[in-house]
């Protein structure tokens, strides 16, 4: 097994950061947008780069809510990209195991 | 931080480096970033280990400070001394105060139907403490007597608050929290035979021993790595 057989779109620090960081939420829950900007640490545009590559792949989901300067956007990791969260770490295991 | 952290505090564009192994993110790195990405998340959204310890000595403090006022009463009235009653509210101020602190912290920007079930538990286990201690107010007015007065506040409140915990936290899917509240009930329950002083001893130490299971639990859970579990 070699590094290519990893998910691409995960297999980037700032998207495998948003990635582990929404899977640590109970599934369903959505997380506010700027908390996980404070999680990730990342600039506000870089972090909507990355979501919406995720959004793409529906690995997330994004939701805005109310106008102006009440509104907010939250952030939910779907089925699909937990399963390929999974999928990436069990990969993962198996490339550490035969290193 | 580490080379995997350093990497993600990048300007997290650098995902065409990073898709191989070829100065990129190595499986390595890849592990050690997930890790440590899971980790802080897992200390982010949960309250710390260490209020868990900090309400295992609350418990051996407080009701040891009641056992120890109460156990050479004579006649024995039921109410614990000035000095115990002070230092159990203190702790339990604090407790409430930390407690509201971190349960607020970890569920800042986080929504949806856990989030939802966790409130509407937390609200009823709170209706269920004003109740359990409500009764004893009525239990006292009535005149009865001293070991049965000293005797309920120490093990049936808990008794009842715990089984209402047991009952309703596998609604959640709070195993943890179920097991915690079962010991509690557990522990009241055999606190009952410990006699009118005895039961806080009981309570003290019972207490304490659940609640630090809880925190080794709990501090063992957030720390379990994702990669090499």
């Amino acid at each position: 097994m070699t590094t290519d057989e990893l998910d691409p779109l995960i297999h980037v620090p700032a998207r495998l950061k948003i990635v582990a960081t929404l899977a640590a939420l109970p599934q369903g829950d959505a997380l506010s947008f700027t908390r996980l900007q404070d999680m990730i640490g990342l600039t506000p545009g870089n972090l909507i780069v990355h979501l919406r590559k995720l959004e793409d792949a529906d690995y997330v989901t994004s939701e805005k809510t109310g106008n102006g300067a009440a509104s907010r956007t939250t952030v939910t990791l779907t089925e699909h990209g937990r399963t390929a969260l999974q999928t990436y770490t069990a990969a993962l295991r198996d490339l550490l195991g035969g290193l | 931080m580490t080379q995997a952290g350093g990497a993600a505090r990048g300007d997290g564009n650098g995902e065409d480096a990073g898709r191989t192994g070829d100065g990129g993110l190595d499986p390595q790195q890849a592990a050690a970033l997930l890790d440590q990405a899971t980790l802080e998340a897992r200390r982010g959204f949960a309250t710390s280990p260490a209020l868990w310890v900090f309400r295992a000595f609350l418990a051996l403090i407080a009701f040891g400070g009641f056992w120890l006022s109460l156990r050479h009463q004579h006649p024995y009235t039921g109410l614990p001394s000035g000095w115990a009653l002070a230092v159990a509210f203190t702790l339990v101020a604090i407790n409430i105060g930390w407690s509201t602190i971190a349960i607020r912290r970890a569920g800042a920007g986080v929504s949806g139907p856990t989030q939802r079930a966790r409130q509407a538990w937390l609200g009823m286990m709170l209706a269920a403490w004003i109740v359990a201690y409500a009764v004893t107010a009525p239990l006292h007015h009535a005149g009865t007597s001293h070991p049965t007065w000293g005797l309920y506040p120490a093990s049936a409140p808990l008794m009842f608050v715990g089984l209402v915990g047991a009952i309703t936290a596998p609604a959640r899917r709070d195993w943890p929290m179920t097991g915690i509240c079962l010991a509690v009930a557990a522990i009241a329950a055999i606190a009952g035979f410990g006699g009118p002083a005895g039961a806080w001893l009981i309570l003290a130490i019972g207490l304490c021993a659940a609640l630090l299971c809880a925190a080794a639990y709990r501090a063992r859970q957030q720390g379990r790595s994702p990669v090499r579990a």
